[in-house]
């Protein structure tokens, strides 16, 4: 019996604002490039970032008024949702193209500030999510998106920092499930003078993850002992290629906060994703929550792909 | 909410599989998939439980504690909560668990709420029931490993004359014997050394002379609770009985509040020697922090064990008899942890006297 295959997905290949009508932009889903830009309508448009006439890489090219994508190389014009040919401008006067003269075509959605595409047209309806957080960038880092997801499990402070706060190994939650996803808490102290983390009785805040099993989207919420929320981001690592991983996020500060703790990480952007990480530090970090996650994910995806089937 | 100690029972529920066999053995057992039910957990000193929520966890399980007139209460929701998920099933109707205060601990019942008894909070006879040890003599230290590890770690004391030999003196002795005893919910060893190395701290705060010492030291485990007794007594020198509770906040973290009743040493003793928890503590955590992974997922290869190891062998398999029969569903308690056990720790009583 072989096993099942791992469910479609939605990969959040961009940030809502990278994506223009001026210039296509260039992603990728682990080895598959990908040409990314909105049409007439502005809705965003992905194909294979691959002419099908000579293999040149579609993102090269421009965006015509039609909202059609142009290749550099030819000029040959392919319509965004269906990738279909529609103009040879050499041709002149003979444009009837077979249906077999089209470029690979990948369902899009766009949600909460990122544009998502999934390589597999079976992929069900992603969740609406909420406002887009106003707060964004894009990193790329030099770990396999599994590597990248254990190491925010194990150490999050590795891969982000959050201003006024540090991170500690103790959790208020270890990893588990809830509705589908990964979520787990861990204890924060607020950065400055204060008693050891190993040695605190009390610590006055959190960070409550709740992860995606299988894109390891992220969800992050900072707070505090009494529970109100000071910042929120989502952080959405995408395999790139060459064991590369591309993370873009979208955070926002929480009104409402109170206290001069509670008013640092509100000043500005007070979320860091690092680009470069500390290996050594990386190399000592022991596999504790990744392993429970590992083994979550595993179950969570053959759940998944055998509901799917 | 699914949570982390009920997933294997609702996954069994839901697709009819049968528990697990208990597959207890003492070279290969996963202390992380060991959860306790049906006891009560040391889960903060009293004085740190006042109007204010405060959070603790057992398991994951949210266990947020404060007072109202008075009376220590415990909920699995912070009062300010918005609630977006069911309650579990070890709190009442109201969301609350069972809790009581003893000992100069709030303590918290995991389990089946109606089976919550005082009759099975552990006997501590070296504290003031009513509690009022001065602050000086309390902490709190944390591990990132498994609670049954940080448990295993103590019961073997030979790795105290490694890891803290400038605390409490090297393995040197002219004779050493170590012996066992446990029933269904408690393992004890007695530890008796002849004229060992003398406690560093010993020579250097209460002022003992001699190079040698007479080091007689138990470690009381009552296996439900993940919580112990180590008491030491040290001739010439003081008796140290510390409580050493081992809350899992989760299968792989770690709160010890403890309690250290020094009051019969000296001044410089009486206040020095519950600090030196801190400096133990990360000689520890040194130890079982890197060793906890390595206990995750079950493995071929098997522990090797000394004739010295006794106590930590039958530790392993009174807790994987123990999880069994809950595993099983059989949570009763057949052995009285209440019951005064000064007696089997050979504690002077005249030196706490309450």
């Amino acid at each position: 019996m072989s096993e099942p295959k791992p469910p479609p997905a939605w990969w959040a290949v961009a940030r809502s604002e990278e994506v223009t009508s001026v210039k296509p932009l260039s992603s990728d889903i682990a080895d598959q490039p990908i040409v990314l830009w909105r049409d007439k309508q502005g809705v965003a448009r992905a194909l294979e970032d691959r002419c099908p006439h000579r293999r040149a890489p579609l993102s090269l090219g421009c965006i015509r008024e039609s909202g059609w994508i142009q290749c550099g190389y030819h000029g040959w014009t392919y319509d965004g949702e269906t990738g279909r040919l529609k103009e040879i401008p050499n041709l002149k006067d003979k444009q009837k193209f077979p249906p077999l003269y089209k470029a690979t075509a990948f369902a899009v959605h766009e949600s909460g500030g990122f544009v998502r595409v999934s390589l597999d047209s079976t992929a069900s309806a992603v969740a609406e999510q909420s406002a887009t957080m106003p707060l964004s960038g894009t990193v790329h880092v030099s770990l396999t998106h599994e590597q990248y997801i254990a190491a925010l499990f194990d150490d999050p402070g590795l891969l982000i920092g959050i201003r006024g706060v540090e991170f500690t190994p103790y959790l208020m939650s270890e990893l588990h499930v809830e509705n589908g996803r990964l979520i787990m808490e861990r204890s924060c102290q607020w950065r400055g003078l204060h008693w050891p983390a190993p040695f605190s009785p009390e610590f006055p805040a959190t960070v409550l993850l709740s992860t995606h099993p299988v894109t390891g989207e992220t969800l992050l919420t900072l707070r505090d002992a009494d529970l109100n929320e000071h910042l929120r981001a989502a952080l959405a690592p995408v395999p790139a290629s060459r064991g590369v991983t591309a993370v873009r996020w979208r955070a926002a500060t929480c009104k409402g906060r109170s206290g001069l703790f509670g008013l640092l990480p509100g000043l500005g952007n007070p979320l860091t994703v690092r680009s470069s990480i500390d290996a050594a530090a990386l190399r000592a970090l022991k596999p504790t929550a990744s392993l429970h996650g590992a083994q979550l994910r595993a179950e969570l995806t053959m759940n998944s792909a055998a509901i799917a089937a | 909410m699914l949570d982390v100690v009920d997933r294997a029972t609702e996954r069994r529920a839901a697709t009819n599989e049968r528990p697990p066999a208990p597959g207890m053995s003492v070279n290969a057992w996963s202390p992380h998939s060991i959860v306790m039910q049906d006891a009560w957990f040391p889960l903060a000193h009293s004085f740190a439980v006042g109007q204010k929520p405060v959070r603790r966890a057992i398991y994951s399980h949210p266990y947020f504690l404060w007072r109202e007139n008075g009376t220590p209460v415990g909920s699995e929701f912070h009062p300010n909560e918005q609630r977006l998920r069911d309650k579990s099933r070890h709190t009442d109707a109201d969301a609350r668990y069972p809790v009581m205060e003893k000992y100069g601990f709030v303590w918290g019942w995991f389990g089946r709420p109606e089976a919550a008894d005082p009759v099975h909070l552990p006997s501590l006879p070296f504290l003031p029931p009513n509690g009022g040890l001065p602050k000086y003599m309390l902490g709190t230290v944390r591990f990132d490993c498994a609670a049954p590890l940080s448990l295993e770690n103590l019961i073997d004391l030979t790795h105290a004359d490694f890891l803290h030999a400038d605390v409490v003196g090297d393995e040197k002795s002219e004779s050493e014997t170590i012996e066992t005893f446990h029933t269904s919910e408690t393992v004890t060893m007695v530890r008796n050394c002849k004229a060992k190395s003398v406690a560093p701290v010993m020579k250097f705060f209460s002022g003992i002379r001699s190079p040698v010492q007479d080091v007689r030291q138990v470690i009381h485990i009552y296996l439900r609770s993940h919580c112990a007794i180590a008491y030491g007594r040290f001739t010439p020198g003081d008796d140290v009985p510390l409580f050493h509770p081992c809350v899992p906040e989760t299968r792989d973290r770690t709160r010890l509040d403890y309690a250290m009743n020094t009051s019969n040493a000296g001044f410089m003793f009486r206040h020095v020697m519950p600090k030196a928890s801190y400096k133990v503590s990360r000689q520890d955590s040194s130890m079982t922090s890197p060793q906890s992974p390595r206990y995750m997922r079950p493995t071929s290869r098997r522990d090797l064990h000394s004739p010295l190891d006794a106590p930590g062998q039958r530790y392993r398999m009174a807790l994987q008899e123990l999880a069994a029969r809950q595993e099983a569903g059989d949570f009763t308690y057949r052995d009285n942890v209440s019951a005064d056990c000064s007696e089997l720790i050979g504690l002077r009583r005249e030196l706490f006297k309450f």
